[in-house]
């Protein structure tokens, strides 16, 4: 846990309501979550239990129906549009299940996009995108194209993309959901790493086993946190 | 302060990847301004060509013409006189010259040999000196052989070919429509005014020309004053004193000026059309390119979606598009301007002129092309800002 106490998120009572057609869908339906700096957790259930519904709203891509959000000291419901783009800028960092590079931009050219809407000039985010490939070990790829890479290696990508602007929280949805088990083992140890060095990550994912290289599961069902405990036999990723 | 340079740059490279797209949405812009482009830079040249031409016979701002009929007759009636030009030489002030036409047609022969050239002209002795027209050998007549009705006639180097081959006509005999004459000068060559050529053609003096060619009316009356200054109140002048002595303005007085204006009159209309036409082809060209930023909105939703996760805000979505629309509208008005001063390049060349560019056309074709590109952009970018960033990362193409 934090030492200074102050949390990374805190939300409190969060409702996420959809309208289809006629019929109101309610993918949240009160969720409590405080979640630490430093802290690893996994949010797990089956589909439909709003996992995606609670990762957009911690990533501020989404606004809840009702509920308080507070992100990183930040009261992001009182926030306009503009607001929450630099939060997602600034804060927050996305890894998603397909990884969603551009795919005519190079790696290198990928991992500048949040340092280029963040307005750093060109030298200082080439050599700063340049640094954190190669913290992912991908130095000697920086000039491939998404289509030239495997798909451990976008995700890498994508990770180093998530940390560009030295964000408060990684969120991971379903990481290694389109990799092979070898390379989905590098990428949650490298997801160890970073959680060693004191990032702030969250995964959601389906999959028991990667939820256990975690440090906390919240398991979600019908909109509800049906549990939330620390894991005990922690996994170490070889 | 927003930063252009990057949307600017990101809306480049989406342009260079749909190379071949893109072009094509633009074809409508490059038909446009090419269409202007043409017409402007053959019409500057043709301009400038006509002036040349009209300066390069010597015919400066000091120049009045006075043209017989009235003003709205579409056949004039020929009432100029020699006596009018008397007249207007003595009577209207700061004249320096006057150079009254008849036009006729001579047939010359020299022995054996007969040569009619296109005109056949009665002058005065004012002409030389008038016109930057040289006496090449020889000389032009005077006064004196004008009065004394000297049969003497001085004829251009083609017409001296034609009779005379290469050996000089100085001095020699000729006779013109049966009527012997001496051949007294050779004028320099002048080329052609106005695709006349003004080497084939024989001057005699004005007082001979009814016994000679059949006529003695004059076609029309030049007349030179001191300088350009002195333009409007002899064109008063001479319209009064023609007024006076003909009882009613039974003809017309042109100014160099006139002419002037009357060319860039008929090159202003032409333009009109051909912009007008162009302004349709703008606005065809600007529809087809909101459509296919339309299009190219919703093949990039997951990309918006991505920027916007990342931390793109809607103003740089929305100038990323409207960039992306304006190098369109932009390069199709640069392509636009090259094929259009080309095609005037190559036409005016064929036709033996040369094409002026025409800066100012393409400057505001630029332009044009700017408003058309933000105007048609700003619907598909703003569709492109306002999408909503769950939505847009879950779209599948």
């Amino acid at each position: 846990m934090s030492a200074d106490g102050r949390p990374v998120v805190r939300i409190t009572d969060v409702k996420r309501t959809y309208r289809m057609g006629t019929v109101d869908v309610h993918a949240l339906r009160g969720i409590d979550l405080r979640i630490e700096r430093g802290e690893f957790v996994s949010i797990m259930g089956p589909s439909g239990c709003g996992k995606s519904t609670l990762m957009h709203i911690l990533g501020c891509l989404d606004r809840p129906s009702a509920g308080a959000v507070r992100l990183d000291e930040v009261d992001v419901d009182e926030l306009d549009d503009n607001e929450l783009a630099e939060i997602r800028n600034k804060k927050v960092g996305f890894v998603f299940q397909t990884f969603n590079l551009l795919p005519k931009l190079n790696a290198v050219e990928n991992v500048e996009l949040p340092l280029i809407y963040a307005g750093v000039g060109f030298d200082e985010r080439r050599e700063k995108a340049a640094g954190l490939l190669e913290s992912v070990g991908l130095k000697e790829r920086m000039y491939h194209k998404p289509s030239e890479l495997s798909g451990g290696q976008s995700q890498r990508v994508a990770i180093a993309r998530s940390l560009a602007n030295g964000p408060s929280l990684i969120l991971a949805d379903e990481p290694t959901g389109n990799l092979d088990s070898t390379s989905g083992e590098e990428i949650i140890r490298l997801f160890q790493e970073l959680n060693n060095k004191g990032i702030t990550l969250i995964i959601v994912t389906h999959d028991q086993e990667i939820a256990e290289h975690s440090k906390r599961i919240v398991r979600l069902k019908d909109g509800l946190i049906v549990a939330d405990e620390p894991v005990n036999n922690r996994r170490r990723a070889s | 302060m927003i930063n252009l340079f990057e949307p600017l740059k990101i809306a480049f490279a989406s342009l260079l990847v749909n190379r071949t797209r893109s072009l094509l949405t633009t074809l409508g812009v490059i038909i446009g301004v090419a269409a202007v482009i043409t017409l402007v830079s053959m019409g500057e040249g043709a301009k400038s060509f006509i002036l040349d031409q009209i300066r390069g016979w010597g015919a400066g701002t000091n120049f009045i013409s006075v043209n017989p009929g009235e003003a709205d007759a579409a056949v004039p009636e020929l009432t100029l006189t020699i006596g009018d030009a008397n007249a207007i030489k003595t009577q209207v002030k700061n004249v320096r010259y006057v150079m009254p036409e008849v036009v006729g047609r001579g047939r010359l022969r020299y022995g054996k040999k007969e040569y009619t050239p296109p005109f056949t002209l009665g002058m005065t002795e004012d002409f030389p000196y008038a016109y930057t027209q040289k006496v090449a050998e020889g000389r032009f007549f005077n006064k004196a052989e004008i009065d004394g009705r000297k049969h003497v006639v001085v004829i251009g180097k083609n017409t001296a070919r034609k009779l005379f081959g290469e050996y000089s006509p100085l001095g020699e005999r000729i006779k013109i429509n049966g009527v012997g004459f001496i051949v007294i000068g050779v004028l320099e060559e002048k080329g052609t005014l106005l695709f006349y050529d003004m080497d084939d053609i024989a001057y005699l003096p004005i007082s001979l020309t009814e016994a000679v060619l059949g006529t003695k009316t004059v076609t029309d009356l030049n007349v030179v004053v001191i300088d350009e200054a002195s333009v409007p109140q002899a064109v008063t002048d001479i319209t009064r004193l023609m007024t006076r002595r003909h009882g009613k303005q039974d003809f017309q007085v042109f100014t160099q000026q006139g002419g002037i204006d009357m060319i860039n009159n008929i090159l202003n209309a032409l333009t009109g059309i051909v912009s007008a036409i162009a302004a349709i082809s703008l606005l065809v060209g600007g529809i087809g390119i909101m459509n296919i930023m339309l299009v190219a909105v919703t093949e990039r939703t997951r990309e918006i979606g991505i920027r916007k996760a990342i931390g793109a805000k809607r103003q740089d979505i929305f100038l990323q598009f409207v960039m992306e629309s304006v190098l369109i509208t932009m390069s199709g008005a640069l392509i636009g301007i090259a094929v259009g001063t080309l095609a005037a390049w190559g036409i005016m060349t064929w036709l033996k002129m040369s094409a002026v560019i025409a800066w100012g056309a393409a400057y505001l074709a630029c332009l044009v092309a700017f408003l058309v590109g933000t105007f048609f952009g700003v619907y598909p970018a703003m569709r492109a800002a306002r999408l909503d960033p769950v939505e847009a990362l879950r779209f599948e193409v």
